[in-house]
């Protein structure tokens, strides 16, 4: 019983990290109808640049806020020179750039910083008082830092007018042009957000599987099915699915599959929803017209 | 008197002048290609020999993303089917190389079905996620502990390159090379003739236009099935091919890597185009060995920079630019005199 | 003589190859109410959306005397223009209240945005009833209403209306209507409606204007188009 309990809590805290590339994930699709397969190589390459400024003797805190905020330029960065500028509908075209963001990140980073496996320091004190049994301080602090990047972004999209512009850009751009919300700054924004919030994600995974450019390619997929889970359009359905494939993946993993192959899980998963629910628990079907 | 003057007797039209030059350059190509492993160094020889491996991984890949539409980022996956499957039937049955080829083959025809038959209900980026998802998750599938016997786990299979037969005096580079040279040779006379039949002209519609093919009668699901087939059996022989020469199978030479390297092996080339096929497999096989010299990380950097240029500047690969260009170049000769 | 409100002059537009708009040219004075009629497909709404950029115009539209026609139409809403698309072009899935508080997305008076939400729920109660609701679950009527509101919002100088009588039952076309007669006596909103309901715009414009294939065919005050013999004939049906 203990060592269940062990795996679903520690299965909660992956799951915050699942849960907040999901969101990351499904903020972009819910604006462009798309989905960023660069997202985990976004993340990492801004995992590295946290891992230089604390190599170089900035402190931690300081070092991840300024991450942060290398992320989200990063990501304002490329929907203002890429995305924009991709004249295709063709859904072909529009993964093989997503596909080339990603080769692109994850060589980028190999180039800069080698393959070699680094370590990401934790800022979260050793030695905890209570829960140890359960849950390191560092997952501890990762639910944590979790909670309240989606909480604070949570309050953003429902109480602040730039928020509700985000929001109706996403929806309806056309009507969001006829009340004055310029939409590209609002799609730029959008993605800035979904790279921050990916950012944050890459640092508090990295103390636990190690720095290398491979790093996020299977949480990605985590992350996919989490969204896919919760509903590709629905940003808190997202995040219920990363807190639920987070512990679906730990007790599978332990008791069912075994540990090798707990990425199956993620894969039977995805195809699993995709087949039977695609719009998730709580997305809203697509009807296609002819 | 007649004011007209004859055509001479031996000018044939502009279309088929046009044709007969490409059978003689066809031609030239396979004669070069026979003549290549006794021009250049075994090593070579075994590059080539993995560029008509790739070649013809990407002109299965080809036809189920080029042509009809249906993305692939997991083609890695049905190669490394392919691979382990000659290698388990060398390896563990003893049985001869030659052998392999056609049941990997086979049993991609059939497992790629199989999968097609799902993905009839996934569009766009949802197949795009399905077989990245089976990309990604190949090398653990393939180092299980319960397939450990068969697959050799973490650290694979060695195979034994074959010697050439009949006490032929060539190398078994050599010898490997015109085999894989012959099956290369037929794999795409069929894809030829099923790109130009009626097959062909069947995916590209429903990929250009679903419900305006299904509505003429065409069995989408069907042919939509059997392109994931094809398609998984072209790349399962590819990679049975390719375990041959390179002797060696392990679970992580066939990462998601390898699927992307196969996307852009088909980008580069030339979506839905059969020469492409070609292009594309010279493209990868020796960037890396060029990039590799810079940094590890440079291959992958090139493919990403070529993956998002290409989209941007040549959304037809290199095939859709000679064609473009011999295109241009016609229009600006001035059209030959008729006879005299 | 103060420069007209709005001042459209041999105005070109259309879709891609398909022109649609060959020469319009009409004005409308501050305070005023102007109906742009004519059958499907005379270009009224591809003059609508020419006028906001959503389509790019050749010619010149002056708004306060001011070139309009090369601007953005996030640039031209910040000028006062409040445009209520055709299909009403509602946020679904945001809240009644979030869609309201959107059409004052440009403005920088905070309290006085609150109190015109209290000023559009006293002109459309069945709206204050529903403002937590999600607006997409709200009937035609109350949609096209809350267009119109969320336009409102902005306190434009014009407003645009975009055949607003579409698939409203006429009672409740007939109530839209006299609470526009209101804003505009009211509140000086000069308002620029197309419509294919003739008769009831006849009856709330001051001035209209026929449109044709693109062309204006026939202008003069609302009075003296309800009583052109063609129009009878071809629009009102008498």
């Amino acid at each position: 019983m203990e060592a269940f309990l062990h795996q679903v809590i520690g299965g909660l805290a992956t799951g915050g990290i699942y849960a907040s590339v999901a969101l990351a994930l499904v903020m972009i699709h819910q604006a462009t109808h798309l989905l960023n397969f660069a997202q985990g190589e976004m993340a990492m390459f801004s995992t590295y640049i946290a891992w230089a400024l604390i190599n170089a003797g900035v402190p931690y805190w300081a070092a991840f806020f300024l991450t942060i905020a290398f992320a989200f330029v990063l990501g304002l960065a490329i929907q203002h020179f890429v995305m924009r500028n991709i004249r295709t509908t063709s859904v072909l075209q529009l993964v093989i750039v997503f596909i080339g963001l990603l080769v692109i990140f994850n060589s980028v980073a190999g180039w800069i910083f080698t393959y070699t496996i680094k370590v990401f320091p934790s800022p979260f004190p050793k030695g905890a008082l209570w829960g140890q049994k359960y849950l390191s301080p560092h997952e501890l602090g990762a639910i944590c830092v979790t909670l309240v990047v989606l909480t604070l972004l949570w309050a953003f999209f429902r109480f602040t007018s730039l928020g509700l512009a985000m929001r109706a850009a996403a929806q309806n751009p056309g009507s969001s042009r006829l009340v004055g919300i310029r939409v590209a700054w609002m799609l730029a924004l959008g993605w800035g957000l979904a790279a921050a919030v990916g950012a944050v994600a890459g640092m508090m995974v990295a103390p636990i599987v190690y720095l290398d450019p491979n790093m996020m390619a299977g949480i990605l997929l985590y992350a996919f099915a989490a969204a896919l889970i919760g509903g590709i359009d629905s940003p808190g359905g997202a995040v219920l699915g990363g807190f639920l494939v987070g512990v679906l993946e730990n007790v599978l993993g332990a008791y069912v599959v075994g540990n090798e192959l707990k990425l199956g899980v993620a894969l039977v998963l995805i195809i699993g929803v995709l087949l039977v629910k695609p719009s998730g628990l709580f997305g809203s079907v697509q009807v296609t017209r002819v | 008197m007649s004011a007209v003057v004859p055509a001479a007797a031996n000018s044939l039209s502009p279309a088929a002048s046009r044709q007969r030059l490409q059978w003689i350059g066809l031609a030239v190509l396979l004669i070069a290609a026979c003549a290549l492993p006794f021009l250049v160094s075994n090593y070579r020889t075994f590059q080539f020999t993995l560029v008509l491996v790739y070649a013809i991984a990407l002109l299965g890949l080809n036809i189920l993303t080029g042509y009809n539409g249906q993305i692939s980022l997991g083609h890695g996956a049905f190669y490394a089917i392919g691979a382990y499957v000659a290698a388990i039937m060398m390896d563990r049955f003893g049985m001869p190389y030659w052998s392999t080829v056609p049941i990997a083959g086979a049993l991609c025809l059939v497992v790629g079905f199989l999968f097609g038959l799902p993905a009839l209900r996934l569009e766009g980026h949802y197949l795009a996620l399905a077989t990245f998802a089976l990309g990604v998750t190949m090398p653990q599938l393939l180092k299980n502990k319960a397939v450990e016997k068969w697959t050799g786990g973490v650290q694979g299979i060695v195979i034994v390159k074959p010697d050439a037969p009949f006490g032929l005096k060539l190398s078994p580079d050599q010898w490997l090379y015109l085999f894989t040279l012959a099956i290369t040779v037929v794999m795409f006379v069929i894809g030829w003739n099923l790109i130009r039949g009626r097959v062909g002209r069947a995916l590209v519609a429903i990929r250009d236009h679903p419900i305006a093919a299904s509505a003429m009668g065409i069995d989408t699901a069907r042919y939509k099935s059997l392109a994931f087939g094809v398609s998984a059996m072209y790349t399962g022989i590819a990679g049975s091919l390719g375990a041959i020469a390179i002797q060696f199978v392990a679970p992580d030479s066939f990462a998601v890597g390898l699927s992307i390297g196969l996307l852009t092996g088909i980008v580069i080339g030339g979506l839905a185009s059969i020469p492409g096929a070609i292009f594309g497999a010279i493209f990868i096989q020796f960037i890396p060995n060029i990039a590799d010299h810079i940094s590890k990380a440079a291959p992958w950097a090139i493919y990403g920079i070529f993956l998002i240029g290409f989209m941007f500047l040549m959304p037809m690969g290199i095939n859709g630019a000679i064609r473009l260009g011999w295109a241009r170049l016609r229009h600006r000769i001035p059209a030959q005199q008729k006879g005299g | 003589m103060s420069a007209p409100l709005l001042d459209v002059v041999d105005l070109h537009a259309g879709y891609g190859l398909t022109r649609v708009l060959h020469g319009i040219s009409f004005s409308m004075e501050e305070g005023s109410i102007t109906t742009l009629l004519g059958a499907n497909g005379a270009g009224k709404t591809t003059t609508l959306r020419a006028l906001c950029a959503m389509i790019r115009p050749q010619g010149e539209v002056r708004f306060r005397g001011e070139r309009v026609d090369a601007r953005a139409t996030e640039d031209i809403v910040r000028l006062g223009i409040g445009h209520v698309p055709e299909g009403r072009g509602t946020f679904v899935h945001l809240s009644t209240e979030e869609n309201l508080r959107l059409g004052a997305y440009v403005r920088k008076d905070r309290a006085e945005v609150e109190k015109d939400f209290d000023r559009i729920y006293a002109y459309f109660p069945r709206l204050a009833e529903r403002r937590r609701q999600q607006a997409g679950t709200l009937s035609g009527g109350e949609q096209q209403m809350l267009a119109v509101s969320r336009a409102l919002m902005l306190r434009p100088r014009l407003l645009l209306l975009d055949e607003p009588s579409f698939g409203l039952a006429p009672l409740i076309v007939r109530e839209l209507f006299e609470i526009l007669r209101t804003i505009n006596q009211k509140e000086r909103v000069s308002i620029l409606l197309v419509e294919q309901n003739a008769a009831m715009a006849l009856d709330l414009a001051d001035r209209a204007y026929l449109i044709e294939t693109g062309r204006v065919v026939l202008s003069g005050s609302a009075t003296d188009v309800k009583n052109n013999d063609a129009v009878r004939a071809s629009y009102l049906g008498y």
